[in-house]
């Protein structure tokens, strides 16, 4: 039914897609049209305001569960400072009122509408706001289903635009088929996708291509060799060590809360990168991870602005990395404890190259595994890295073979740490600004250190220690490179350009 | 005085001399206070209710302070001096800071807007203070001290080339 070819609007010139570019035939998905509204799901105040009805719930009824109690320990006669039951029920009841006419209200005056190429929502009973923000300044998408959510068949959908972890749209809750179709509608839009003007509603969904999954196995392993293992270590340790030294075991008292924090911490480590996934189509990178509460993350090509590579020293023997990105729509990310900005918990070398390869295609060497090793792993100036020279001992007496630069034709390569080894990755045409910092030791000994500006985020490129000379040829010249990666720069339409690469 | 650290070949221009009286007077506002605060043990030490405070305490606190307070005051000349920016085609440079020197280069395709603002001392010596953002937040691209004209010149410059060599993200 649907061919994707032809102009998509009088204005813009589209070029039809080569037959590879055509995707499956989607069921149907379409955009609105000028005067279509929609309202999120009937079901979703109560998903979101659960919270709030059971903490309602367990205070009114405990109150009453005492009063009950306490009349019948007096022998049935009704306790004179309890309220009566009438009253209770009357709170409850207004209560319920009201908290559902406040639901309702919400609900009511809360309706989205996608377009070609806006989304709004208008939101706000009093304080009215109304949203709209360009399909094609969209840095990433995410369907999120919280534990209650998934039960109802529920999604929120979050639409992120680069305003540092605010997200510009968020639709709480649609039918889950309804949030991926709107995922799959705005994507479309947004790729620049050309759509058949005789159906200019209809376009089909891309496929996706698995990638790699991650086993229970691995997700387990690295939650248990972690710094909450460590943290656990320390606290046995104190506690043998106050149990010794006080020889009351009545002490250890103090020690359960803690406990009980160490194991709330490995129970959000492990359900959060539990079945992670990842999987490529023409929108981007899907990333699929979370055991109770599930996400699906989107991030369209060309908007991972930054790349971090690391590895922890208890990790060293398994030979697992963790890839944390930057995305401007995710911003720092302080709420979901970082967990959005991971593109890979727990990975080997090759499950990092895959990654690598996902989201920058052309890593712009000739060896890109031998680079990306010695970026990870190496020492010294083999593979091209240039490190701190030998007078950089004095700050850095183990590090200084190892903090070290190297660029390749589409990205700058930092690496550094003995311990915690880190590898940051970032192409030059996402480089924000640059500078060179030297501070009265490092002036003596004729150091700086070079800082790369990303957009906020998990990654903060920076190369310390550097031969003056030899920053100063960095800072220069990555500004040259990364003018002239700028002007040959991709659209943000992905698909509008012929020779995308798939 | 070692070379600084930003690239050579480059013709940095400075800011205005003003921008030191403006420094000084500022800054020295803000000394008065400090003094003030650190001459607090002597005089309740000699007028009565801390009796016991140690004097040589006392007085080394405040001698201290005011020691720091002037070579602070005495470094701006030189922190002035030290601050330079640079138009090149594709970005402009700024320079600054004499222990802790840093050069940055923001890429006018890079811009996502431009701040100039004036504070009350700035104003009465016709200076102002540019700033430029980009999408990162570790971008900390000011230049104070700027003549109003000057200021107003490179505002509309640094926007023209912003929108001329304009970039997404």
């Amino acid at each position: 039914m649907s061919t994707v070819s032809g102009p998509r609007s009088p204005n813009d010139e589209a070029q039809g897609l080569p037959p590879d570019k055509v995707f499956g035939q989607g069921a149907g998905f379409r955009t609105d049209s000028v005067d279509e509204w929609h309202r999120v799901h009937a079901v979703s105040p109560l998903v979101r305001g659960w919270l709030a009805v059971v903490a309602l719930i367990f205070i009114f009824g405990r109150n009453s569960f005492d009063d009950v109690l306490a009349s019948v320990r007096s022998g049935g006669r009704q306790s004179p400072a309890g309220a009566p039951a009438w009253l209770i029920l009357l709170i409850l009841g207004a209560a319920v009122v009201v908290f559902g006419i406040a639901f309702f209200l919400s609900w009511y005056y809360t309706r989205y509408r996608v377009t070609n190429d806006h989304v709004r929502v208008n939101s706000g009973v009093i304080f009215r706001q109304q949203r709209q923000a360009r399909i094609d300044r969209v840095q990433a998408i995410d369907v999120v289903q919280p534990l209650l959510a998934r039960i109802f068949a529920l999604a929120e959908l979050k639409f992120e635009v680069a305003d540092a972890g605010k997200s510009a749209m968020k639709l709480s809750f649609l039918r889950l088929d309804e949030a991926q179709r709107l995922r799959a509608a705005i994507l479309a839009r947004a790729s620049g996708m050309s759509v058949d003007p005789r159906q200019p509603s209809a376009a089909p969904q891309a496929p996706e291509r698995p990638v790699l999954a991650l086993t229970p196995g691995r997700v387990a392993g690295a939650t248990l060799l972690s710094g909450i293992s460590v943290a656990a270590l320390v606290l046995c340790a104190a506690a043998i060590g106050v149990l010794i030294a006080t020889g009351s075991p009545s002490i250890l008292a103090v020690f359960i809360p803690l406990a009980l924090a160490v194991a709330a911490a490995y129970w959000k480590a492990f359900t959060t990168d539990c079945n992670f996934r990842v999987a490529q189509s023409p929108d981007g990178v899907r990333l699929r991870y979370g055991m109770l509460d599930t996400r699906a993350q989107t991030i369209p090509p060309g908007r991972v602005q930054a790349v971090g590579i690391t590895q922890s020293p208890w990790w060293r023997p398994a030979g697992w990395y963790r890839v944390h990105i930057n995305v401007a729509g995710y911003g720092s990310d302080h709420r979901d404890s970082g967990a959005r900005t991971v593109v890979l918990p727990a990975g080997t070398e090759a499950e990092v190259m895959t990654i690598l390869g996902l989201i920058f295609p052309d890593p712009g060497t000739a060896d890109p595994l031998g680079v990306f090793r010695a970026g990870l792993r190496g020492k010294g100036p083999a593979y091209g890295f240039i490190h701190s020279p030998p007078r950089a001992r004095l700050l850095d007496p183990l590090a200084w073979r190892r903090n070290g630069y190297r660029f390749t034709d589409t990205a700058l390569l930092c690496r550094h740490g003995v311990f915690f080894r880190r590898l940051q990755v970032v192409p030059h045409e996402r480089t924000q600004s640059l500078s060179l910092f030297q501070g009265p030791l490092m002036r003596r000994l004729g150091l700086a250190d070079f800082e790369l500006h990303s957009t906020a985020g998990p990654v903060r490129p920076v190369v310390h220690h550097l031969d003056l000379a030899t920053a100063q040829d960095l800072f220069t010249g990555q500004a040259a490179r990364a003018a002239t990666a700028r002007r040959i720069g991709r659209p943000d339409r992905w698909l509008e350009e012929s020779k995308h690469e798939q | 005085m070692r070379e600084p650290i930003s690239p050579t070949g480059l013709d940095f221009r400075p800011v205005s001399p003003k921008l030191v009286t403006v420094r000084l007077l500022e800054r020295g506002l803000g000394s008065l206070l400090t003094v003030a605060v650190a001459s607090l043990p002597l005089v309740l030490s000699l007028a009565g209710p801390w009796r016991g405070f140690p004097g040589w305490l006392a007085w080394g606190i405040l001698l201290l302070t005011v020691l720091i307070t002037l070579w602070r005051l005495a470094l701006i000349p030189r922190q002035v001096r030290a601050i330079g920016y640079a138009e090149r085609d594709d970005d402009l440079l700024i320079r600054g800071g004499i222990f802790f020197q840093r050069v940055m280069v923001v890429p006018y395709g890079r811009m996502q807007y431009v701040d100039v603002s004036v504070g009350p001392v700035e104003r009465a010596f016709g200076l102002s203070s540019i700033k430029l953002h980009t999408a990162s937040a570790s971008t900390n691209a000011v230049l104070a001290g700027l003549p109003a004209a000057e200021a107003a010149r490179l505002r509309e410059q640094l926007s023209a080339r912003g929108e001329a060599k304009l970039a997404g993200l």
